[in-house]
């Protein structure tokens, strides 16, 4: 086997995958990928979902609680708090941790320790939870100050844990996902026919059309079906939970493809040196 | 108090540490155009976009990957190639490819996002 490096692609302003912003708040970022396929905008869109890293509460220890709520219930509550996640590219995987069960290179420890003294009830938010590291906090979103309720306490009732936050991805539980949602169309007037409609009597009628559909040009009426036509543009909302700026969740996605990749190249290099083959250095540095 | 790990510690991730990530298996020992490659711990991510990359070779006459079982995690990508080239070497170009076509997405989003006034932005 000889494996040769030639890439047989370049990419360039005008012939590769184009890219256009269309508006960035601190949730959300709404870009438009063209010029390419729908596998390569498919591939983006489960990175963001399910595999870039962030840190969520894993494991917690209820060292007293006399809250109405039962303990799971209380742990499943405090593994959704979005966690303010730049932190998690410096941290350890638990698999690629020799320690156990858990240390300062895997984990981060939050502390919850309430009581409820006042005759009304109290509410416990995200932001009573402290923190055993400064730059790994529950997010707090500016119009919502006190953060997540997490529970309430009435008079006399307490609440006292011990949290393990760790680094994972949403494709092993949901709660270290990014993103609450990646809003993903093309075609928006179904000219692909991507869509089948079953029982409508005048889809133009009975369907509205999307806001995208000023994008792109409506099909006239006479227009033959184009059987060979690919989607090629492709409408993205990106919205965070708060654990990592929306257009870092999109740079670290693609990133974390590339790895994947380099990692599957690595492979194969290797069992072509195995079989006496040269090794070819990839060019691209990771 | 300790914390004591559960048993079962890895929530159904059906990760496999320390397990082969890649496997060739030759369709015929004396033919190296084609051959199905099982990547494990990859899904349709990795797979249906590599297949898109590999299939723009020209030299490429077949490309199409599979999930065999859903319990499984691990793809089988079989490529044909017309022989000017081995599958091996097919695959190992859809690979750079795909990585140049990621960097240069990643670089024009950077970019774009980058030039602020070229879009919208709302502090809500």
């Amino acid at each position: 086997m000889n494996i040769d490096h030639h890439s047989g692609l370049s990419f360039t302003e005008a012939g590769g995958p184009q890219i256009a912003i269309k508006e960035v708040t601190p949730t959300t970022v709404t870009f438009v990928l063209s010029n390419t396929d729908l596998s390569v905008a498919n591939a983006l869109r489960r990175v963001m979902i399910a595999e870039v890293p962030t840190i969520a509460i894993d494991l917690v220890d209820f060292e007293l609680n006399t809250t109405v709520l039962a303990d799971e219930f209380i742990a499943h509550r405090l593994g959704l708090i979005p966690i303010i996640s730049h932190q998690a590219v410096h941290l350890n995987y638990r698999h690629e941790c020799t320690c156990s069960p858990y240390c300062e290179e895997c984990s981060v420890l939050f502390s919850l320790d309430v009581s409820c003294q006042s005759e009304n009830a109290m509410s416990v938010y995200s932001t009573h939870l402290v923190s055993s590291s400064p730059a790994v906090q529950p997010y707090v979103d500016p119009a919502n100050e006190k953060g997540v309720l997490i529970a309430k306490l009435r008079k006399g009732q307490q609440l006292h844990v011990k949290a393990i936050a760790r680094k994972g991805t949403g494709k092993e539980h949901a709660k270290w996902a990014p993103c609450t949602g990646v809003a993903f169309e093309y075609d928006p007037h179904n000219k692909l026919r991507h869509t089948t409609y079953w029982h409508e009597e005048d889809a133009r009628k009975e369907w509205p059309l999307s806001a995208k559909a000023v994008e792109e040009p409506a099909p006239r009426d006479d227009e033959p079906f184009d059987y060979k036509a690919k989607p090629e543009r492709f409408y993205f909302t990106v919205e965070s939970t708060g654990a990592l700026p929306p257009t870092t969740i999109v740079t670290q996605a693609l990133d974390v493809l590339m790895r994947k990749l380099a990692e599957v190249h690595r492979v194969l290099g290797g069992i072509a040196e195995a079989q006496g083959e040269p090794v070819v250095q990839p060019t691209y540095n990771l | 108090m300790s914390m004591i790990e559960p048993v079962e510690d890895t929530h159904g991730f059906p990760f496999t540490e320390g397990a082969t990530k890649f496997e060739i298996i030759p369709t015929d020992a004396a033919d190296p155009s084609s051959a199905t490659f099982v990547v494990h711990d990859e899904d349709h991510t990795l797979g249906n976009s590599l297949r898109f990359m590999v299939m723009k070779n020209p030299a490429v006459s077949f490309c199409g990957y599979s999930i065999p079982h859903p319990s499984e995690f691990k793809i089988h990508m079989r490529i044909q190639t017309d022989g000017s080239i081995t599958a091996a070497q097919a695959l190992n170009q859809g690979l750079d490819d795909l990585v140049a076509l990621s960097e240069h997405v990643l670089a024009t989003f950077e970019a774009k996002v980058a030039a602020k006034g070229d879009y919208e932005t709302r502090d809500i």
